[in-house]
């Protein structure tokens, strides 16, 4: 099966160029895992701290793929008639209104009870189409024609229940509609699927999946990935950050900044329109990107320290 | 190539990777697609397929460094023996004694991987093998090539003779040296962890009286490890009880005033009780070992799971409920053994003092649906044992389990009084090792 993105996952290195040219610099694990997810044809899980890009990511590739992004926000709780379809109900009830006339003909029309029984069953599953059928997005991902990128974020906040049903999906890219039958995908969605480890995920989940860890990136990498997202940034002012940032994760704190942080923060001073770091400047923006109050304060005590070594970059 | 990857799965999993067939499969296909051409390519696909969680991405990285790593034969000996220049003319016929005097280092591991592969080196098990597959690898090399010769060199008598025998020797305690850390190395991937991993099995049915005090980190670990699955099997199971399946004719009723059309459906909703349990147990010195490891068990449960109440008793009985709510159980047993801030008397063991403390107390803590635990020898030191305020206990409750550390040949003897207190249990256990108590919890939360 041929697929219309095909070209754009010739190779690694056409992936990584093509994800860089939409704003997102992966890691060359990164790109092989889409690469390798592709053309194995198995979803990817992504784990990694809040805040590297896990979702970014999935809205990267379907941006590079110029295919739609179906996202599926899991919560606990979440079931099958939010996640998979529902049938419209209101729909049923006004169209069997409707077409109450409709049915006393048919029934009337003939004389004994057995055999307008008969006659209405011909009629029964009219009600059970597609319709009447309100298609929730994992099915819409397998009706897509020409694929889709299916995000189905925060795995790990939905309930085992859920993670089970989830397992036909990931492995056949099919789903059992009783009244209907199964249905299989029309051409097979790429799969992300992100977690942030609030709870073990089951084995036979992670089984079908490939599996990325981004971890937090390497000052080089960071520094790309500043410069990309807040475009007009200087290159001093850039190192400056990421030194400190990265610094800073080497603290002790309750929530260590991210990149979506550094990028917070990096826009925070654009606005600000600041050349340089300096110690005033931190610390009237530190809470753009820490954001627990022990945490503030275990910045602040080492704030002149780290400014000094970050302005030195 | 299906075999290097087969053996390096072989060694994942040795050094605690958890790879199923399914994941050898997509390996196998991203290999494919990768090639061998790039080794950092290649470590990702593999990382990427195999491995599920961070930490065992970092164990599979470094297995893979040490499985894929060639340079064995790195220093090549030779140049510092002296005969270097003239180079004497050695009738070089066997194929191992010319990769050697030429120092052709990618041809020797060439050959010994080959030699590797068709001894079956991965097949390796014991510490004891080691020298046995060494030896094997080196005559599977030719290593008796290598001995003819020298002898030939040496019964010639001329300094060029005796110059390339010695050149020949240093080169051969070379080779020798390399095969024996080849060996090594792959020893420590396929066997490395055989040891540890059989301790750990071990260590379920070992009495633990006997345990000795380093392994206890060891134990803890074990018992987390019972306890998260005791967890993760009961927590599911509650979940899905507590939903339900449509109640159909609740729906019907309520649905009366529209007419009869099923508006809003009602499930059928279960009540799941919480088992209860009340825990008394002798913190004697004799018992207090397997003490210690059943309050880590049940302590461990979560607190959804099981509601639990600890009460111990030496002399006297006291509550210990609040300590062991608090703070971690060893902490709390040390703090209660210490008996600073409780009244606990740790005379000799008097169970009719003790069981009359807690009818007298604590009663109304038990009720029907509570399941009472008892632990201790029921060494009583020839007092009276008094069933009658354990009968008490037993009216009340749901069940009685009294759990003995001593083996059953023992009970009875001298002064154990476990055949007075029989009758009023409702299931008396021998328990002394890890096993017994993961069976014995798992069988109680169950019901």
């Amino acid at each position: 099966m041929k697929k219309k993105y095909e070209k754009r996952m010739a190779s690694i290195a056409v992936l990584e160029e093509g994800f860089r040219r939409v704003a997102y610099i992966p890691n060359r694990q990164i790109a092989t895992t889409v690469y390798l997810a592709h053309h194995l044809e198995k979803p990817i899980l992504v784990e990694g701290p809040a805040g590297v890009g896990k979702t970014e990511l999935a809205k990267a590739a379907a941006d590079y793929l110029q295919l739609p992004l179906i996202r599926l926000q899991c919560y606990e709780g979440l079931d099958e008639s939010k996640a998979l379809y529902e049938w419209k109900y209101g729909k049923q009830l006004l169209y069997t209104q409707l077409l109450k006339d409709k049915l006393d003909d048919i029934i009337s029309r003939k004389n004994g009870f057995s055999s307008a029984m008969e006659k209405l069953h011909q009629y029964d599953d009219i009600f059970f189409s597609w319709p009447f059928l309100e298609p929730r997005p994992l099915l819409k991902a397998l009706q897509e024609k020409d694929g889709a990128v299916l995000l189905i974020d925060e795995v790990d906040k939905s309930d085992d229940e859920f993670e089970a049903f989830l397992l036909e999906i990931l492995s056949d890219f099919q789903v059992s509609v009783p009244e209907i039958g199964t249905v299989q995908a029309v051409t097979k969605p790429l799969v992300f699927l992100t977690s942030n480890n609030t709870r073990e995920l089951s084995e036979a989940l992670k089984r079908r999946c490939l599996h990325l860890f981004i971890p937090f990136p390497e000052a080089a990498l960071e520094r790309e990935i500043v410069c990309r997202r807040v475009p007009g940034i200087s290159e001093r002012l850039t190192r400056q950050i990421v030194k400190f940032i990265q610094d800073v994760r080497e603290l002790e704190l309750k929530k260590v900044p991210s990149i979506s942080e550094t990028i917070d923060w990096a826009r925070v001073l654009m606005i600000l329109h600041a050349e340089v770091l300096d110690p005033v400047l931190v610390r009237e923006t530190l809470n753009s990107f820490i954001k627990f109050e022990d945490d503030v304060g275990i910045v602040t005590e080492k704030l002149h320290q780290l400014t000094a070594v970050a302005i030195r970059q | 190539m299906e075999r290097v990857l087969g053996e390096f799965i072989t060694a994942a999993r040795v050094a605690g990777v958890r790879i199923s067939i399914s994941e050898t499969l997509d390996a196998a296909r991203a290999m494919e697609m990768v090639g061998y051409g790039d080794r950092a390519l290649l470590k990702d696909a593999l990382s990427i397929s195999l491995a599920k969680t961070a930490p065992e991405k970092e164990i599979l990285g470094d297995c893979f460094d040490r499985f894929f790593s060639f340079d064995f034969f790195d220093g090549v000996p030779g140049r510092d023996c002296g005969a270097g220049e003239d180079s004497p003319p050695l009738a070089v016929d066997s194929p191992l004694v010319r990769l050697l005097m030429e120092e052709d280092r990618a041809g020797l591991t060439a050959a010994m991987t080959e030699a590797a592969r068709l001894e079956n080196l991965s097949q390796i098990r014991y510490f004891t093998q080691r020298s046995l597959f060494a030896l094997r690898l080196l005559n599977r090399m030719g290593a008796g090539d290598l001995d003819n010769q020298l002898q030939a060199l040496r019964a010639v008598d001329t300094p060029a003779a005796a110059a390339a025998a010695a050149r020949l020797e240093a080169a051969k305690s070379y080779l020798t040296d390399t095969v024996r850390r080849y060996v090594q190395n792959r020893y420590d991937l396929f066997a490395g962890n055989e040891g540890e991993r059989r301790l750990d099995s071990e260590l379920r049915l070992v009495k633990l009286s006997n345990i000795e005090q380093r392994y206890f980190a060891r134990i803890h670990n074990l018992i987390q490890r019972m306890v998260k699955r005791l967890n993760d099997l009961h927590s599911r199971r509650r979940k899905r009880s507590r939903r339900g399946i449509l109640d159909f004719k609740r729906t019907l009723r309520e649905n009366i005033s529209c007419q009869g059309l099923l508006f809003s459906p009602s499930w059928k909703k279960k009540k799941i009780d919480r088992p209860q349990f009340v825990v008394i147990c002798d913190i004697s010195r004799s018992v207090l070992r397997t003490v210690r490891f059943l309050l880590l068990f049940l302590y461990g449960l979560n607190q959804e799971i099981a509601k639990i109440r600890t009460f111990v008793f030496c002399t006297n009985l006291v509550e210990v409920s609040g300590i062991l709510d608090n703070c971690p159980v060893d902490e709390a047993l040390t703090r209660i053994q210490g008996g600073t801030d409780i009244p606990l008397i740790m005379g000799r063991t008097d169970y009719e003092r003790s069981f009359g403390d807690f009818r007298r107390n604590y009663l109304n803590v038990v009720t029907r649906k509570t399941t009472v635990l008892i632990l201790g020898d029921a060494r009583n030191n020839y007092n009276d044992p008094c069933p009658e305020h354990l009968k008490a206990i037993y009216d009340r409750a749901r069940r009685l389990i009294w759990l003995n550390p001593e083996v059953p040949a023992f009970w009875g003897a001298g002064d154990s009084e476990i055949r007075k207190y029989s009758p009023y249990c409702t299931l008396v256990r021998e328990c002394n090792t890890l096993d017994h108590i993961d069976r014995l919890i798992g069988a109680l939360i169950r019901t």
